[in-house]
């Protein structure tokens, strides 16, 4: 990271009518040559923050600055950013030539110039043989890829995607994911990344934002935000994650509802503050009994109360009777042990993979 | 579920007759038929025989006082198609047609491409009832009712006569071309609000961030997706311009003399139905042949 910023957001805030804040107060900074999503439920603001960078929309308070430039009123085709959209808006009236293109006819570069980036576009997204297809021709995929090189032949400073591969079907989406990643490390442009897909987020991302109605829950990279998640909203919205509420004993442990005492990360919290305990399903490991659980850590006894066999791995509902219930992940690995609904078991964890949250 | 249910399900799954099939196809296909019967009786009757009638007519001959005979059939009102006369009424008719056409379009774009950008529902359902209320009553009524405001005490020749502008219009080119304008507006704009509505805004946005301009995203996009509504409403508002009758005889007092009232003339003063029925077959040919290629060639949309 070159460390300096391609996108400045300072209180950017933006109403529809009266009452609809779609994006609340928001303060960001993308660096250069970074892989930044913008992250969250439907609704939560990221597609307009998306589009007030891009000039689609302008926010009703606060600045929007690229690489130091102050963009105000200034209109899409004035900016140096491209976007990718959700629905790819190819133009179906064009070839895929045509339509990746467009953006240097518009910029009046020389004709023989735009051959040569034209095609060598069309070969970096691997659309090799298809420059004289209409849109309407074309896969879901290859519709994907024209939209991702008529941003891209464009050089920009800073490519907007909109959920682009929100319409692509599991397998596709995995390739794609990667590809654009390649793509993204090959031209070091400033990828800003808008998706609900919180696993696609983490793949693909250097740093992440986690909006929630029009506010930034949280900002980091990937890692930070699915393992030291700021508040319940965050927690629940990244990766599976199961709740025990409780309050804080004393720091470092936390009093569960049935009044078992187990030993978490509880930060600054003082004792007495009613919290709940997030645990990752793929923390924690199951026992027969609790001398197989090695010693100092947290055992609680608790019964399997469901089973759910994804084929990678196994998934029980872990009843812990007043203190609530979660889940625990297995790895489907030949040494594992497999239990059955009814069995007691004792529930180990570590202390760093139970966080207090408060409400 | 009964056995016997069972099994003529699975019956079904395993083997497709192949033969049932086109049997329900045809019934099908026949059962299509007799809900266009009634429509194909009454086009026949109404439509397709008085348009044999009239080319039948055409090759007919005169008695001495014009009475048309179906005997001694000929070619001579084909022939006098050519004649010098015939070909400046088209010429004049044509380009009234074209220019009417034109500003049709000019002034039906705008209007459509207004009424289609409107963001509330309601509000575009209202503005296009607007457009057509004026076919609540009736063609005829409507033009006298032009008549009215264009005569010397007029409204709008008042106006005129206050500013310093224009005079009284009533029977003239100008009178003419505001009666063609009002009556086939309509026509334009309802395609055309029809292809505009149609378009994916987010294309325009698209052109909007690879920098083209406003003017530029609205050439280079909005305008060739609105073809199918350019064309559309050019043929509806061209063909019937090209033999309009009742807008130049009453707006423009029947003093220059165009395809429609031509034909009428042919068939009432003149007394001479077999180049009458020559001049219109000779306009549904042409015009027929025109459309067609105007599809084939420019008309293959997105």
């Amino acid at each position: 990271m070159q460390g300096q910023t391609a996108v400045g957001l300072s209180s950017v805030t933006k109403k529809f009518g009266e009452d609809v804040v779609a994006v609340d107060d928001v303060d960001l900074e993308i660096e250069d040559g970074e892989f930044f999503s913008l992250l969250g439920p439907s609704g939560c603001g990221k597609t307009t923050t998306l589009r007030m960078i891009a000039g689609l929309e302008f926010p009703t308070d606060g600045s929007v600055r690229i690489f130091g430039e102050e963009m105000g009123l200034r209109p899409p085709n004035k900016r140096p950013v491209n976007t990718v959209f959700q629905s790819y808006a190819l133009f179906p009236h064009m070839n895929v030539e045509d339509n990746i293109g467009f953006g240097l006819r518009m910029q009046k570069v020389e004709k023989t110039e735009i051959r040569t980036r034209v095609g060598e576009t069309i070969d970096l997204v691997r659309l090799t043989g298809l420059n004289t297809r209409r849109p309407g021709a074309l896969s879901g995929g290859q519709q994907q890829r024209v939209a991702l090189a008529r941003a891209l032949v464009n050089q920009p400073k800073v490519l907007l995607l909109d959920e682009p591969l929100g319409a692509l079907d599991l397998k596709l989406r995995q390739t794609m994911q990667l590809e654009l990643k390649d793509i993204q490390a090959n031209v070091g442009i400033t990828f800003v990344y808008v998706t609900h897909d919180q696993e696609e987020a983490l793949t693909m991302s250097d740093r992440i934002a986690v909006m929630d109605e029009g506010k930034l829950a949280q900002v980091g990279g990937s890692e930070d935000i699915y393992e030291s998640p700021s508040s319940l909203f965050v927690a629940s919205f990244v990766g599976e994650m199961s709740f025990l509420p409780g309050e804080i004993a004393e720091s470092g442990s936390v009093r569960l509802a049935g009044g078992e005492v187990v030993q978490a990360r509880t930060g600054s919290l003082a004792p007495g503050t009613s919290v709940t305990l997030t645990l990752r399903p793929e923390k924690l490991h199951l026992y027969g009994d609790a001398s197989e659980a090695p010693s100092g850590r947290n055992a609680i006894d608790g019964t399997v109360t469901r089973k759910t066999f994804f084929g990678g791995a196994l998934s029980y509902e872990v009843d812990l009777g007043a203190s609530g219930s979660f889940d625990v992940r297995v790895e489907n690995i030949p040494s594992m042990k497999r239990w059955d609904v009814g069995d007691k078991v004792v529930v180990d964890f570590h202390t760093e993979a139970a966080t207090a949250l408060a409400e | 579920m009964t056995l016997t249910d069972e099994r003529s399900s699975s019956h079904e799954e395993t083997a497709v007759n192949p033969k049932l099939e086109r049997k329900a196809h045809r019934r099908e296909s026949w059962r299509g038929f007799l809900h266009a019967v009634p429509a194909y009786v009454y086009l026949i009757i109404f439509f397709v025989l008085p348009l044999i009638i009239v080319y039948v007519f055409s090759f007919a001959s005169r008695s001495r006082t014009g009475r048309p005979e179906l005997e001694g059939w000929n070619v001579d009102s084909w022939t006098r198609l050519t004649d010098e006369l015939v070909r400046t009424i088209v010429t004049r008719s044509l380009w009234m047609a074209i220019l009417n056409t034109v500003l049709c379009l000019i002034i039906g774009y705008q209007f459509a491409y207004w009424i289609a950008t409107r963001r509330s529902q309601k509000v575009r359902s209202f503005l296009l009832i607007l457009v057509l209320i004026p076919f609540w009553s009736n063609f005829l009524v409507r033009t006298y009712a032009w008549r009215m405001l264009l005569d010397s005490d007029g409204y709008i020749t008042q106006i005129g006569e206050l500013t310093g502008l224009w005079g009284r219009m009533l029977f003239t080119i100008p009178a003419v071309f505001i009666g063609l304008l009002y009556g086939y507006l309509p026509f334009m704009v309802l395609p055309l609000y029809a292809a505009i509505e149609r378009i994916d805004w987010s294309l325009v946005e698209a052109a909007r961030d690879l920098y083209a301009s406003g003017v530029k995203a609205f050439l280079r996009v909005t305008l060739p997706l609105s073809k199918p509504g350019i064309i559309a409403g050019s043929i509806l508002v061209f063909i019937p311009s090209l033999g309009a009758y009742v807008t130049p005889d009453i707006l423009g007092g029947a003093k220059t003399t165009l395809l429609g009232n031509f034909i009428v003339t042919q068939f009432g003063a003149a007394r001479n139905w077999p180049f009458g029925s020559a001049l219109s077959g000779a306009i549904l040919i042409v015009m027929l042949l025109a459309t067609i290629v105007y599809f084939r060639t420019g008309g293959r949309t997105v």
